[in-house]
């Protein structure tokens, strides 16, 4: 990359950084440190809630997945409109006027304290790993298109996050997230301009060609639990997923709960749910445009160069082979693609030529693949690079840089964001609860530095262990999801008058049970379904359990 | 003074629907238009 590229990545880091230093002079004690004294402006929290939300693999892997997949994705979100409506009328007012640290405080004043132990727990454990696995996605990207090794990626990406969030807490994080997500949209709204002008054919001809190879199939009505992206799982199961994560989840509770009010801590939710779908629509659209940007440019067989590499070595002469049948039919396929461009809207049969040679090189792209898991042993994971490459090989100078920023920025933001919540859920939850009660808040300040600090090594440690440790991460994803829409059916015991704390603790258990037999009977289940099943399990099995147990303590809005 | 908030929400509530309704509006036009 050109030394002007890297000069805006090094600009960037020092930026964020020292502003970040610049905001711990206003953090003397822990409300500040955790929710910055619970005086932010609305828009600053909603520009943070959907940073934070953004991360790296949003910029990298899911243009991708517009390049390969198409549009199909943003079905995924569908229910996040919802769920913030649902959760600025119902949990946002609850926990906001709790005046809580976390949100499983607040299910200690409803229900007991095992059950905010568990939930908790259960928040740190799989926040803790999914930090790690954050910040490794950019990292093996980066060491693969900059040949670097995995420890120096992240590195870059970690300790510079580590030393804004310890040092400036909440308010460094917020403020932080805010110029970072400004520079994510204008990055991407660069892109798409850049996209366009660079284009060798009009933009309704790179829409028709892009519709006929399936990229602009946005609704799937099927309603098939074992599809991954429908219309329905993304409103029925992405609803209830949405509202676990924007309702329990720490990593996000907390950035609303650092609005001045009820009333700015549901505005900042309502930004989200103005504009995600439209921002998560760009994204993906600006794979599909690079798709038909590589329809007209030589495109590399494998994206990942590293994988490229390796299996050039490993096997010479077969690559080369695979190569050339790739030149061939990549030319086929620009051919028809030139002239299904030319011939209009009505051409049945330029489409079906077009759609054909795109097989025939999706085939050969398929036995590469194939060949690079053999060789290197690792899931391909090409669709990251689809992006990498387009913005490192085909931008104007500078365009790399802002590009990289843009990344690295995607992936602090919600890095930090983990850190600042995890270091609170260990003190507020665990030390303060458990371990010291009667501490000096000069000592909680101390002791939530040392946290963080402690949460972004085990982060950056697990990160550079990711390729080992690959199933392990995956595993505790998988075991995330079984209890997901389990701790929103907490939640959601927690507004019914009725429910005991009996109830929510064993409910959880039978929600999170039921969600693993689920997982585990009918594998086929999208996993946008576990969210649903989960709190409805909960809501029913912590109902009948409620009846007839004794009356405990309520907490009402307005207490 | 309880109504002000109310009013308000309701209306960002028609805002937030309103965008809603045009992004899916133009993701439906995008596919009858070019999709397969």
């Amino acid at each position: 990359m050109h030394w002007i590229n890297w000069l805006i990545v090094v600009a960037y880091l020092v930026y964020v950084v020292t502003d970040g230093l610049r905001r711990a002079k206003g953090t003397s004690h822990i409300e500040g440190y955790f929710l910055a004294n619970r005086n932010l402006p609305w828009w600053a929290v909603g520009l943070s809630v959907m940073a934070t939300q953004m991360s790296a693999v949003t910029m990298i892997g899911t243009t991708g997945q517009g390049a390969t997949d198409g549009m199909r994705f943003v079905q995924f979100y569908f229910g996040l409109p919802v769920a913030m409506v649902i959760l600025g009328v119902t949990l946002v007012p609850f926990l906001h006027r709790a005046k809580v640290y976390t949100a499983y405080e607040f299910l200690e004043r409803r229900f007991d304290a095992k059950t905010r132990s568990l939930t908790s727990f259960l928040f740190l454990v799989s926040r803790g790993m999914s930090c790690g696995a954050i910040i490794s996605a950019p990292g093996i990207v980066f060491s693969a298109i900059f040949g670097w090794p995995l420890l120096y990626s992240v590195a870059l990406i970690g300790i510079p996050t580590v030393i804004y969030t310890m040092f400036g807490g909440v308010q460094a994080v917020t403020w932080a997230d805010v110029k970072q997500m400004v520079l994510i949209v204008g990055a991407l709204l660069l892109i798409v301009i850049i996209l366009v002008m660079q284009l060798p054919v009009s933009p309704d001809a790179a829409l028709r060609v892009a519709g006929a190879a399936g990229r602009l199939q946005v609704f799937d009505f099927d309603f098939d639990v074992t599809k991954q992206y429908t219309f329905w799982s993304g409103i029925i199961g992405g609803t209830f997923l949405m509202l676990s994560y924007f309702g329990t989840d720490q990593s996000q509770v907390q950035r609303y709960l650092t609005a001045r009010s009820v009333e700015e801590a549901r505005s900042s939710l309502l930004m989200s749910a103005y504009w995600k779908i439209p921002l998560q629509a760009l994204i993906l659209l600006i794979g599909v445009l690079i798709f038909v940007y590589y329809l007209f440019q030589p495109a590399p067989m494998l994206f990942n160069p590293s994988h490229d590499s390796r299996v050039r070595a490993a096997d010479p002469a077969g690559y080369a082979i695979l190569e050339q049948r790739y030149q061939q039919s990549f030319e086929a396929r620009r051919d028809a693609a030139a002239a299904l461009a030319e011939a209009g809207a009505a051409d049945a049969v330029g489409a079906r030529v077009f759609v054909a040679a795109e097989s025939t090189l999706q085939a050969v792209r398929g036995e590469a693949l194939t060949m690079a898991g053999a060789v290197t042993g690792e899931q391909t994971r090409d669709v990251n690079y689809v992006m990498p490459d387009y913005v490192l090989n085909h931008l104007p100078l500078g365009m790399a840089g802002l590009f990289i920023a843009a990344v690295m920025a995607a992936a602090m933001s919600s890095i930090a964001a983990e850190l600042n919540s995890l270091s609170t859920a260990t003190v507020i939850d665990f030390y303060r609860r458990w371990v010291r009660p009667q501490g000096s808040d000069a000592h909680y300040l101390k002791v939530s530095k040392i946290a963080t600090a402690f949460w972004g090594v085990f982060a950056c440690l697990i990160a550079v262990q990711a390729g080992t440790l690959g199933s392990l991460i995956e595993v505790v994803n998988r075991f995330g999801s079984f209890f997901y829409g389990s701790i929103l059916g907490v939640f959601i015991l927690a507004m019914i008058p009725r429910a005991r704390a009996v109830g929510a603790f064993w409910g959880l258990i039978a929600g999170m049970t039921a969600v693993g037999l689920v997982s585990f009977g009918a594998p086929q289940v999208a996993f946008l379904w576990y969210n649903v099943i989960g709190a409805v399990v909960v809501v029913v099995v912590g109902m009948l359990l409620s009846m007839g147990a004794p009356a405990g303590t309520l907490v009402t809005r307005d207490s | 003074v309880p109504e002000q908030p109310r009013r308000s929400f309701r209306q960002v509530l028609l805002g937030v629907m309103t965008v809603q309704v045009i992004t899916l509006a133009v993701l439906w036009w995008l596919q009858s238009r070019y999709g397969r």
